[in-house]
């Protein structure tokens, strides 16, 4: 137990390194803030924005209560959930396809290490620099926050970002799988972002009425997001993104299995 | 240490090694030999327990590899073809990685990290990142992944693949020094390499292992020990005089060569016995004029070749047999127009008339086998030069 604990630190900590050192992360990261930041100002400060609807709402003397906060924090973890999903591709592509180019595959095939161990630990690796991306953001959503009134929207804020990493996590476990399968790191790419497309076609579909929409709409992770960002927690939502990330290491385990099997 | 028995590899219909079988005692190094595609990487993959085999077993340190797996790959260092390195990582950090990987107490990984950078004398570059290293370094790091661990089994698959003749010699002493307390098993297509480093040399050609033998005697038993002798004169005349010679169990003419008028270049063959005296002293006694007398000694390439091609001839005469009498003659006719040209290719013009051709004894069944030549692996003769 200590040794598998090691070893999944050892792929971790290698994994994150190799982001923190590539200059590709950086500009992802960089694009990833400047949309994020543009979002932000944008539903914040437009004429449409809230700090604007609210004002108005107050100068018409309407005794509606708008909570401005809470909107502006449900608005905007869906827009970063749907940028996420174009950034995410990008993270994931190089996951197994880079091992593969370089040979390490290899490596890490004839070390004493089980195939489940290298995948956790990687998607572990990813998730941790795709959680260091949303830093940033959140600082500046906190210096929103503290003007606020009514105040800080704790329970939201938790719930929904943990549902946006949850959301990041699935997708980067299928990305991880995708990557496994091919040498190259811009197949990968174009493959996971064309599932992210496939996921939003499923959500459409979901969205229509009748009971394949609704059968739809359980296996949705876009849809349990939603749930997740407007406050409402559902476990099942919870237990379906569970079961794509294992989903997703499952399958990433058996394609490398898969790979050293068939190798010509 | 090592006991392969009876190992097959198949990939859909085609096989990539047919029942393979050999033992490595601990300590030794074994050279594993063959050209290109001959089945070297894939049993080395097998016994690393990164393929498995399609039939058969291999043991290292009495561990099966496909289901003892774990065991196994923490007692064996692998060099594959190309050095598995994460390009952004210092070569120190990533001889750590690779340590952790491979299950070494926290406690003793920084000095067998340091251990793994002394041995491969990169102290000057621990701190470099790998992308930045030059290929002959980039090798040696590799190699140094593959001790760190400090494996009672190293498998390097080429490790001197890509170096200049300086960094082979360091790589090949570096091997040398392993052996003894690590078994190591290296493949090559290299052959001055095995007779440099191995203590044993193990033959593959298209998936079959030919023979497992030290250098030594795969030489000595290789028949055809003997002389070439340059005659000026009637070529039947000093053929009968050579034949005088006691001891001498063959006369040939060598044919194909460009030789001035009048001279004829012969083959003396003459068993294990070293003539050389008694040929100078026939052809004082008998006043031939000689022009050249050069012993012919079967190097470690010749025995490939004998060995490699001689499998490929006998596929050759399989295949003829399946063909009509017309045919036959027409792939006579063409194997002859081959042969005439592999002849032709290797004398540039100015040295037809003057000098003979080459003093490579190249053994003629080797030239007339002609599908196997063109597929022959590069043998690098002209490696022995560089190194010296």
């Amino acid at each position: 137990m200590k040794i598998l604990f090691s070893n999944l630190l050892a792929i971790y900590r290698r994994e994150l390194q190799s982001y923190f050192n590539s200059p590709l992360a950086y500009v992802i990261a960089a694009v990833f803030w400047l949309i994020g930041g543009l979002f932000m100002v944008t539903l914040l400060l437009s004429p449409d924005g809230v700090i604007a609807q609210s004002a108005a709402l107050d100068q018409s003397g309407i005794q509606q209560n708008l909570d401005a906060p809470y909107e502006f924090l449900k608005f905007y973890l869906n827009l970063l959930g749907s940028l996420s999903m174009f950034i995410l591709p990008m993270l994931s592509m190089g996951l197994y396809a880079d091992e593969r180019k370089q040979g390490t595959l290899e490596l890490l095939a004839t070390s004493p290490l089980t195939n489940w161990i290298v995948a956790v630990g990687k998607l572990l690796g990813v998730l941790t620099f795709y959680s260091a991306m949303l830093l940033p953001l959140l600082i500046s959503q906190a210096v929103a926050f503290e003007r606020s009134e009514p105040g800080f929207p704790g329970g939201l804020l938790l719930l929904g970002y943990g549902g946006l990493l949850l959301l990041a996590a699935s997708v980067l476990s299928l990305g991880m799988f995708i990557s496994s399968l091919s040498e190259s790191t811009v197949l990968a790419a174009i493959m996971t972002f064309g599932l992210v497309l496939l996921l939003w076609i499923v959500e459409a579909i979901a969205n229509a009425a009748g009971p394949f929409g609704t059968a739809l709409s359980h296996l949705s992770l876009l849809s349990h997001y939603t749930d997740f960002t407007q406050g409402v927690f559902d476990t099942s939502g919870l237990i379906l993104f569970l079961s794509y990330i294992t989903l997703g290491i499952f399958l990433t385990a058996q394609s490398i299995d898969t790979l050293r099997f068939q190798r010509a | 240490m090592i006991e392969v028995d009876q190992l097959s590899k198949s990939y859909g219909s085609t096989d990539a090694i047919k029942n393979v079988s050999f033992t490595v005692e601990p300590g030794e190094i074994l050279g594993f030999l063959g050209p290109n595609g001959a089945g070297k990487t894939t049993t080395m993959r097998i016994l690393t327990g990164y393929l498995p085999a399609t039939t058969g077993t291999a043991r290292v340190a009495g561990k099966d590899v496909h289901s003892e797996s774990m065991a196994v790959r923490q007692n064996i260092g692998y060099l594959p073809e190309t050095p598995p390195l994460y390009p952004e990582m210092t070569v120190e950090g990533f001889l750590h990685f690779v340590a952790r990987i491979k299950g070494v107490s926290a406690g003793d990984r920084a000095t067998k990290v340091v251990s793994a950078i002394e041995r491969c004398n990169l102290q000057e570059k621990s701190d470099v990142i790998i992308r930045k290293l030059s290929k002959g370094f980039r090798q040696r790091v590799g190699i140094a992944q593959a001790i760190v661990h400090n494996p009672p089994v190293i498998v390097l698959d080429e490790p001197t693949v890509g170096l200049d003749p300086r960094q082979i010699i360091e790589v090949r002493n570096l091997i040398k020094r392993l052996a003894g307390e690590h078994t190591i098993i290296l493949s090559t297509h290299i052959l001055p390499e095995v007779s440099a480093t191995c203590d044993r040399i193990a033959i593959i050609n298209r998936g079959e292992l030919i023979t497992t033998d030290s250098p030594e005697h795969l030489v000595a038993k290789l028949t055809g020990q003997g002389y070439w002798v340059e005659l000026a004169g009637n070529a039947e005349r000093n053929m009968d005089i050579l034949r005088q010679i006691p001891g001498v169990v063959r006369v040939e003419p060598v044919a194909g060569e460009a030789l001035p008028e009048d001279h004829a270049r012969f083959q003396v063959i003459t068993g294990m016995e070293d003539l050389g005296s008694a040929i100078a002293a026939q052809v004082v006694s008998k006043g031939l004029s000689l022009f050249e007398l050069k012993r012919n000694r079967a190097s470690l390439e010749d025995v490939f070749i004998n060995l490699t091609t001689t499998e490929s001839a006998e596929v050759d005469s399989r295949d003829r047999e399946v063909m009509d009498a017309g045919e036959i003659d027409e792939a006579i006719e063409e194997e002859d127009a081959a042969e005439m040209e592999l002849r032709a290719e290797p004398i540039p013009p100015e040295l037809a008339s003057s000098e003979p051709i080459s003093s490579e004894p190249i053994s003629s069944e080797a030239i007339n086998s002609e599908p196997a030549t063109t597929e022959q692996p590069d043998i690098k003769p002209g490696t022995e030069e560089n190194q010296t």
